[in-house]
């Protein structure tokens, strides 16, 4: 969020300073062009022959595993977002996370966070399986205290069975 | 203005009274009524005053408030079933006098009479019980507190009457300890059996949960992610003191604590597997119970210390199963429903309570006798959850959200006599103390 508003800031500033030089007549114009100028500044300081800074890993690109009610084992599109959060800490190699199992409402408070941890175990095992140092993966079940979103409905049920992935560090 | 303070200062005093009474007045009952007890009919009158002088309006909403707790007391025990007062049979115009008679055609078998004083800052209750169709007083005594503590008048008036009756201690000055949702976090409190007084034990902003009463010591032990992974800890309920006790790699959850104090029952999780471990109360493990590569959890001790029940998939789904307490002999339990988890072994070590997924995908509580004979289901609406036994082996307390997002109730063994404890919503998990 603080990430583009700066970039908004500057794109503002990039298009005042323009018009200040160009005059009065285009102003119109000049006002409607869209947000992509934003990206323009960052091609700026590149003759200097210091490498690039090594792009950053966020939470928010590893995708959410989901499972099936009182299960554990991996679905096919839990393999395939298995398969892209491998390659994220392929291209991340200093990269170490945490797993976190959770489950839905149903069942009662302890058998679900034995569960949940199951579900961060199976994740963590499909990834050491692919190849990933066991040092850069743990886990930890949040049982059912810990939703995604609330609600007593199947919807919610199946948004709330999942893996999350949070990074310890980079 | 010194009288205008006096006057707020007691208004402010009785609005407090009347919002400490509001919580625990939603009683209501379930269809069900398996009742293997019939309960004896019993009245309390009106309290009455017998100083000299005026009282003033802060006294009388003492003895308004007070007998308020002593009539819920005897209601809600399974033992009994209070007699409303009803003026149009009572002559309640007396002021010493006690209506046998009166009590008598109302049903009731025995009455409570009770008598009032004001000595200094006390409040003085004298208490008789008498039996109406013998028209004999069977017991009586007297207590003399701080009027600060009229609830704890009424609750040990009413503990006497029960031990009185039935030879049994009253419950009525027990705690409870739960789990109540504030934001993302779960904080541990605790607060009288009737869900007043009600104190915070925790506020780490983390998740707190599972707590266990050691049965002799006033100690909670509990669950708590406050470090980051969760961890055993105790809590000391009068200084508030938490300390660690144990932490091993992977996950520790559901302590139980064994009933001579010694041992604690949990799940440990470092062998990369949900399995079932006896620790002693210093967090040191003395043993590893199952073996298996399903989920084994929810431990609970027999009343003797010698068995354990507790939860397994190992068929495919949650079953209840019961082992010795060194981890041999293991034999399933439960056959009903597709669902039975949580267990908790009944006082009198002859059943367990638990919950059951049976019908319309709902969760229950349920008991069924150690042989696995005799299943009932207690409850009949909602989810309900998280059964634990009243240390008198009489009630239950559990967790439902049948008229919010979570509360606690209460019920005796048969189901009967469901009561609301807590009415804010959010909270769970509770445990019921143990009798001082």
């Amino acid at each position: 969020m603080k990430r583009i508003s700066i970039l908004l800031l500057l794109g503002v500033f990039l298009i005042t300073a323009l018009v200040v030089s160009c005059g009065k007549p285009k102003k119109v114009q000049e006002e409607t062009t869209p947000p992509p100028v934003i990206t323009e500044p960052e091609i700026k300081p590149e003759p200097e022959p210091t490498p690039p800074p090594p792009p950053v890993l966020k939470e928010s690109q590893f995708v959410t595993v989901y499972f099936d009610f009182d299960k554990f084992n991996l679905r096919s599109d839990a393999r395939a977002a298995l398969d892209k959060n491998f390659n994220l800490l392929q291209e991340f190699p200093n990269a170490i996370i945490k797993i976190e199992g959770h489950c839905d409402e149903r069942g009662t408070i302890e058998y679900n966070l034995s569960l949940g941890e199951k579900r961060a175990k199976a994740a963590m095992d499909y990834l050491l399986g692919l190849g990933i140092n066991q040092a850069r993966i743990s886990i930890i079940s949040y049982g059912k205290e810990r939703p995604a979103v609330q609600g007593s409905n199947e919807n919610a049920w199946a948004k709330n069975r999942r893996c999350e992935f949070k990074i310890i560090s980079q | 203005m010194k009288k205008n303070c006096l006057i707020l200062l007691l208004l402010f005093f009785t609005v407090s009274l009347k919002a400490q009474e509001r919580d625990v007045r939603n009683v209501f009952f379930d269809t069900l009524r398996t009742s293997d007890v019939q309960p004896t009919p019993i009245g309390v009158d009106d309290m009455k005053f017998i100083g000299t002088g005026t009282i003033t309006t802060e006294d009388s909403t003492y003895m308004l408030y007070t007998t308020r707790i002593i009539r819920r007391d005897l209601d809600f025990y399974a033992d009994f079933e209070l007699v409303q007062i009803d003026s149009f049979y009572l002559r309640t115009y007396e002021i010493t006098a006690l209506d046998l008679l009166g009590w008598m055609r109302l049903g009731a078998n025995y009455v409570v009479k009770l008598e009032v004083e004001f000595p200094g800052r006390n409040m003085k209750v004298k208490w008789q019980l008498y039996h109406t169709v013998n028209r004999q007083q069977i017991d009586h005594g007297e207590f003399n507190y701080n009027r600060a503590f009229w609830r704890e008048i009424g609750h040990d008036i009413a503990n006497e009457i029960v031990h009185t009756l039935t030879g049994e201690r009253g419950i009525f000055r027990t705690k409870i300890v739960y789990v109540r949702k504030i934001g993302k976090s779960k904080e541990l409190f605790m607060a009288d059996y009737d869900g007043a007084n009600e104190r915070q034990l925790t506020e780490n902003g983390s998740i707190n949960i599972s707590p266990c009463f050691d049965p002799n010591r006033e100690v909670v032990y509990f669950i708590s992610y406050m470090a980051g992974d969760p961890h055993l800890y105790k809590v000391d309920i009068n200084s508030g003191v938490i300390i660690k006790v144990a932490e091993y790699p992977g996950m520790i959850a559901a302590p139980v604590v064994s009933p001579d104090g010694k041992r604690i029952a949990c799940v440990l999780t470092k062998d990369g597997n949900s399995e079932i471990y006896v620790l002693d109360t210093e967090g040191r493990i003395i043993k590893r119970l199952t073996r298996n590569p399903s989920i084994e959890t929810a431990p609970t001790w027999s009343p003797d210390g010698r068995n354990i029940a507790f939860s397994s998939d190992r068929t495919g789904s949650p079953q209840i199963y019961i082992m010795d307490s060194d981890g041999l002999d293991q034999r399933r339990v439960t056959y009903n429903g597709t669902w039975n988890d949580s267990p908790v072994w009944s006082h009198r070590g002859d059943r367990l309570t638990f919950v059951s997924r049976t019908r319309n995908r709902r969760f229950d509580i349920a008991s069924v006798d150690t042989s696995g004979a005799d299943f009932r289901l207690l409850t009949e609406i909602a989810m309900n959850e998280n059964p634990h036994f009243s240390p008198d082996g009489k009630h239950i307390i559990f967790t439902s959200d049948r008229l919010s997002a979570g509360d606690i109730y209460t019920m005796d063994i048969s189901g009967r006599n469901k009561r609301r404890i807590t009415t804010t919503g959010d909270c769970s998990n509770p445990y019921w103390g143990p009798l001082k």
